[in-house]
């Protein structure tokens, strides 16, 4: 019997070949967008937290128990003591890809026409932690440990400078004793990495010489941890943690990030929800028609003893075939428009400097395949369709036969 | 047993205030293997007789019995059912499944009765050698005449093996030479199956082939004629 209904259903679908062909083309069109849209946004979103965890973060940083991020404090008792051992401890551990510990100094670069206040990084550069940086270098040489001269700049920054390798800067911070201290240093490479909030407000210069210059001793802000997996995190963190330490994890590290991405994510979702409800409208509009088209045939049908539910089968497999072949055409679609969004991406160029230095928008932003994001939609767009063709099923179901052969 | 007996049955139709009292009292027997026709002018109340007799619609008052039930009381799923086995319907407008072919919209009852496959294609094909369509069983209903469609539709009422064929007015929409056609083959399948046939109709040419003629004036029997 239901081989017979499946045989109507489809053969249903083909008396009006140009509705059945433009609702098919809605629905593939709907999940396709649904699919492309949701694919950008799971890209966007990870790459933001991916590069935020490659360039700025890393998967975990060790602080001492009272430093504060946003005063950037460099008294005794705000910085690691012993900041090497704390990092060879964690490049023991087996899950540890990367351990370096790092200074953070809040201070002013100066040229001869311009100023700008920034955040200049102490790091260790023999570090694979910063190998990132090492090959997005576009000009001069990466850092050296013992450079007592030489600094580190985003392109985009000396751009704005007008600075160029082998010109020099005055830095001005204010040292750990709380007093100014200047000096000259040279631009000894630039570097560009894609992320325009990081190449326009980065400096870095040696571990040893942000210590001495910002008279830290040997003392240092923070342990960078990268991880091999990221799934490693807690329990790195839980064998890493002691009495007089604050471990953070990434997710600490970049709250902000996850929830703006969170607030995003709810307003995509509300987008998901409206594109699935205009193809439930369709979906339900073309059914009725056909109800409303067939009423005189669905009583003959009922005159010959179908009963009311094989009347609901009938049109919900219709809506199953119209919903089967236009979430195909849609997949092919939409996973053909991420394809194309994941390996070629949308260059934004300037446009990611407006996200600012907390979010590390890449200047070209690519998709990202969620199978199991777009498995569900495609489910989602199937239920949603035949939720929509059961009014008009219930309808063709509760005809009366003779209500029904009159037209 | 009477096919169909029909006691003091009454159905009236309420439209906006007006009501109509399209049978009014009827009460009829009809016989096993009868060929009955259903006579009388537009509006006397003949369809309405046989949507009554077919399970159709229900009686406001009164009593429909099919071989000895009372289908009254039954459900619109023990309707369905009774439809399906025991009556067959014809219509003035072909009634065909358009998407269907001609052997498919005969199989459509054994279908829906979940008669096994080998049986069901025996019976479609001795009904369409019956009908002389073994050779459009694959052509679809627009591909046929209207004589073609009604011989097919005939076929798919006798296909069940019904106590009953019900038609309503047959031969309306065809020409002379297919009307007396299909005239011709009911009355012959009503002799070789031994299914009552009821038809309703007000042409005196098609009228001329029933054994029995009830008439109708008014959703009253004027007339019930002599069985035979």
């Amino acid at each position: 019997m239901l081989s017979k209904l499946w045989v109507l259903a489809y053969r249903d679908l083909g008396r009006n070949p140009r509705r059945t062909i433009m609702t098919m083309i809605a629905v593939a069109l709907g999940l396709a967008l649904l699919i492309v849209m949701n694919g950008y946004i799971a890209g966007v979103m990870d790459g933001v937290l991916q590069n935020g965890i490659r360039l700025k973060t890393g998967h975990l940083q060790i602080r001492a128990s009272s430093y504060n991020e946003t005063d950037l404090s460099l008294q005794g008792k705000d910085l690691l003591s012993e900041p090497a051992l704390v990092a060879a401890r964690a490049s023991a551990l087996a899950d540890v890809q990367a351990a370096t510990p790092v200074l953070w100094v809040g201070g002013v670069l100066a040229t001869s026409s311009d100023a700008i206040g920034l955040q200049i990084s102490g790091i260790e550069p023999a570090s694979s932690l910063y190998d990132p940086i090492r090959t997005a270098l576009v000009a001069g040489d990466f850092l050296t440990a013992d450079d007592r001269s030489g600094i580190l700049l985003g392109r985009r920054l000396a751009d704005e400078l007008g600075l160029a390798v082998g010109r020099n800067v005055s830095l001005t911070v204010v040292d750990a004793d709380g007093q100014a201290a200047e000096g000259s240093f040279t631009v000894c490479g630039l570097f560009n990495t894609g992320i325009p909030s990081y190449d326009e407000g980065t400096v870095l210069m040696p571990l040893a010489k942000a210590q001495a210059f910002a008279h830290a001793d040997k003392r240092a802000s923070a342990i960078i941890i990268l991880l091999h997996n990221e799934a490693a995190t807690d329990r790195v963190a839980a064998a890493l943690q002691t009495s007089n330490a604050q471990v953070l994890t990434w997710r600490d590290l970049n709250q902000l990030i996850l929830q703006t991405l969170e607030s995003s994510l709810a307003f995509y979702t509300i987008m998901d929800g409206v594109v699935i409800l205009i193809v439930a409208v369709i979906i339900a509009n073309t059914l009725l028609m056909a109800v409303f088209e067939r009423i005189r045939e669905l009583g003959i049908l009922s005159a010959l003893g179908m009963k009311g539910r094989h009347l609901t089968q009938m049109l919900l497999l219709e809506a199953t075939c119209l919903g089967l072949v236009g979430i195909a055409i849609g997949l092919v679609l939409g996973l053909s428009g991420v394809a194309y969004l994941t390996y070629v991406g949308i260059p934004i160029g300037n446009m990611a400097s407006v996200t600012g230095n907390s979010l590390a928008l890449g200047s070209t932003i690519y998709a990202r395949f969620v199978p199991g994001t777009f498995a569900g939609l495609a489910f989602a767009t199937l239920l949603i369709i035949l939720l929509a063709a059961l009014y008009p099923a219930w309808y063709a179901a509760r005809l009366e036969p003779v209500e029904a052969l009159r037209g | 047993m009477d096919a169909i007996r029909l006691d003091h049955v009454s159905k009236i139709y309420h439209v906006g205030a007006v009501t109509t009292r399209a049978l009014n009292d009827v009460s009829l027997s009809i016989g096993e293997g009868e060929f009955t026709a259903l006579i009388g002018p537009s509006g006397s109340g003949k369809t309405t007789l046989l949507q009554l007799i077919g399970c159709l619609d229900k009686p406001d008052m009164g009593v429909v019995q099919i071989k000895g039930q009372d289908v009254t009381r039954f459900s619109a799923n023990q309707r369905a059912d009774l439809r399906r086995t025991s009556i067959g319907f014809v219509f003035q407008f072909f009634a065909l499944v358009p998407v269907l072919t001609t052997y498919e919209n005969v199989e459509l009852p054994l279908l829906l009765s979940g008669v096994k496959p080998t049986e069901r294609r025996e019976r479609v094909l001795t009904l369409l050698r019956a009908v002389g369509l073994e050779d459009r069983a694959k052509h679809r209903p627009d591909q046929l005449s209207g004589g073609q469609q009604q011989r097919v539709a005939i076929a798919r009422a006798l296909v069940p093996r019904p106590v009953l064929l019900l038609a309503d007015e047959p031969t309306a929409n065809l020409d002379t030479a297919n009307g007396q056609q299909v005239m011709e083959l009911m009355a012959r399948l009503n002799q070789e199956t031994g299914t009552a046939f009821v038809y309703a109709t007000h042409d005196p040419r098609v009228i001329a082939f029933a054994r029995r003629v009830v008439k109708l004036q008014d959703g009253m029997i004027v007339d019930a004629g002599v069985a035979g």
